[in-house]
């Protein structure tokens, strides 16, 4: 069950399209949004936030319209971009605001719950001027979580965060996409998405280019060899059996290192152990080399 | 009131207010200092005068202060964190008209205190003090209504709202009656001259086609604040807030 349903939406600006004819959408768990600068990631979630208005197509959230009814902010909400913050006001100050705007029963005590959930606890009554971008991006991620949203925006919410607390966002992350909120992040930080996205979404020139798990959407581009490192005793031998056959489409040896270019990987891991047995080759390590979200989004990106 | 206290205090958290204090007090900064030749007859007629020409100075004032209500917030990136809240439209645009109606009556203080003082020193009649004290907070509600939409809609609002200020309130509405009735000066003015005796003063003859006033002042104060409700509450629901 879709909690953001976005369909056929375009969003342009004079003669820049920055979203053209998306149809898509998101449930629970966390969807990791991917794509270049300039991919139309930030708009695609400003106009899904309500802070855009589409030039064509519209935009669901809850089945509400998040531009005719405000009052889908109780359950949705935003973490931008921008590192745009009340300087002037402290940690505590913000997300007491936070909560004020949101109608939150006793704000006080909500902010000190989620300065809590984020570790701002001990600075949270130094002025956010003073603070390094890491805990500004925490801060936001607290304001964000004030009303306990059912939906909520993450642009690039790992932006100036330090590994600790990238690890510590991450697992925030996963933990409130386990518990049934929808959670949409966009990353440039390829490898952070693969840890924490049930699903990724590739945008690319203000169009979707691909979506579904990384397996899913490597496994759906048949055009694309696959890559397959193989460590093993005799990498020229190894090399000279596998060219051989109807399957193997190139091989290389590097520093000892057989990288395999097949049309089908399982094959190859069916013909590996044969002709090792055969050949009296040991084989130490067997690892597919372009099955990482990296190399699915590097061919995404130059397929176009 | 949440919002209207977060907008407000960040309008005048900003150094420039204490500049734009000054800028509205600069009329009677002006009488202070030119007072002291004048004869006691000239005296009054003139803060009689001055009064009314606060509403000069204090336009602008009040132009550059209230276009920063949404502005600021639009320009930082941080109108997100208010935008994005359960708050209808028209509530959203009402606190934002009141912050801005607030911020301007605030520098209206600054510039109404100046010339009392400066009045209270010439010993000039203190008949026009009150009087004076209604052209300004009348001036505060019709520019904030006016001018916190434009912030909203205009990046280069206070270009706009300059244009608003030469060419209708100084330029056109001197000469085409209909648009008398659009300058905040003159409906203000309006407001001020029905409270003051200006026998004799060619008062009457600025305020142009609008008829001097309480009731039709305040109409038509409420008529300018219902219309900038409108057209910021549209903007919000039908305009980019980023």
């Amino acid at each position: 069950m879709n909690t953001v349903e976005v369909s056929e939406l375009s969003k342009w600006f004079g003669p820049k399209v920055a979203v053209s004819e998306v149809t898509i959408g998101f449930g629970p768990g966390v969807t990791g949004l991917l794509g270049p600068n300039g991919a139309g990631k930030t708009t695609l979630m400003r106009v899904i936030a309500g802070l855009q208005v589409p030039s064509q197509g519209m935009v669901s959230v809850m089945g509400r319209d998040p531009r005719v009814d405000p009052s889908i902010y109780r359950s949705m909400t935003l973490v931008p971009e921008d590192e745009a913050i009340y300087e002037h006001l402290t940690g505590r100050q913000f997300i007491e605001l936070s909560a004020r705007l949101a109608g939150i029963a006793d704000p006080k005590d909500r902010a000190r719950e989620v300065l809590e959930i984020v570790g701002l606890t001990d600075a949270a009554d130094r002025a956010l001027g003073g603070y390094s971008k890491g805990m500004r991006q925490r801060a936001k991620v607290a304001s964000a979580l004030v009303p306990d949203p059912e939906v909520l925006l993450l642009d690039e919410p790992l932006n100036g965060a330090d590994p600790v607390q990238r690890a510590q966002l991450i697992r925030l992350f996963k933990e409130l996409g386990a518990a049934g909120r929808t959670v949409i992040v966009s990353s440039h930080v390829l490898r952070e998405v693969e840890r924490m996205a049930d699903r990724v979404i590739a945008m690319v020139d203000g169009r979707l280019a691909a979506v579904g798990s990384v397996a899913t959407i490597r496994a759906a581009m048949t055009d694309k060899p696959r890559q397959v490192f193989v460590e093993c005793s005799n990498p020229r031998a190894l090399a000279s059996e596998l060219i051989g056959t109807s399957n193997v489409l190139g091989v290389q040896v590097n520093d000892g290192l057989l990288m395999i270019e097949a049309a089908d990987a399982r094959e190859v891991a069916m013909q590996l152990p044969r002709l090792a047995v055969a050949h009296d080759i040991s084989i130490s390590r067997v690892e597919p080399a372009d099955e990482s979200l990296e190399s699915v989004f590097r061919y995404l990106v130059e397929g176009r | 009131m949440v919002l209207t206290m977060h907008l407000y205090r960040r309008l005048m958290q900003r150094s420039r207010v204490y500049w734009l204090i000054l800028l509205a007090s600069m009329p009677g900064l002006i009488f202070g200092i030119a007072g002291i030749d004048l004869a006691p007859d000239d005296l009054s007629e003139a803060f009689i005068g001055i009064m009314l020409s606060v509403g000069f100075t204090y336009a602008i004032a009040a132009l550059i202060l209230t276009v920063s209500t949404l502005r600021d917030e639009r320009d930082a990136g941080t109108l997100p964190y208010l935008y994005m809240r359960p708050i209808p439209r028209w509530s959203f645009a009402l606190s934002s008209l009141l912050a801005g109606i607030f911020a301007a009556g605030t520098i209206a203080v600054g510039g109404w205190v100046a010339t009392v003082l400066a009045g209270l020193i010439h010993g000039a009649d203190m008949a026009v003090v009150i009087p004076g004290a209604a052209l300004l907070l009348a001036a505060a509600v019709g520019y904030a209504a006016i001018f916190v939409p434009v912030g909203y809609l205009f990046s280069r609002s206070v270009l706009v709202g300059l244009g608003y200020l030469i060419l209708v309130e100084l330029a056109l509405s001197g000469l085409v009656s209909g648009l008398a009735q659009l300058s905040i000066w003159r409906i203000a003015a309006s407001i001020y001259v029905d409270l003051v005796d200006t026998t004799g003063l060619p008062i009457d003859e600025a305020l142009g086609a609008v008829a001097p006033g309480i009731g039709g002042g305040l109409a038509k104060l409420g008529v300018v604040l219902v219309l900038g409700l409108g057209v910021l509450t549209w903007a919000l629901q039908k305009r980019d807030a980023l």
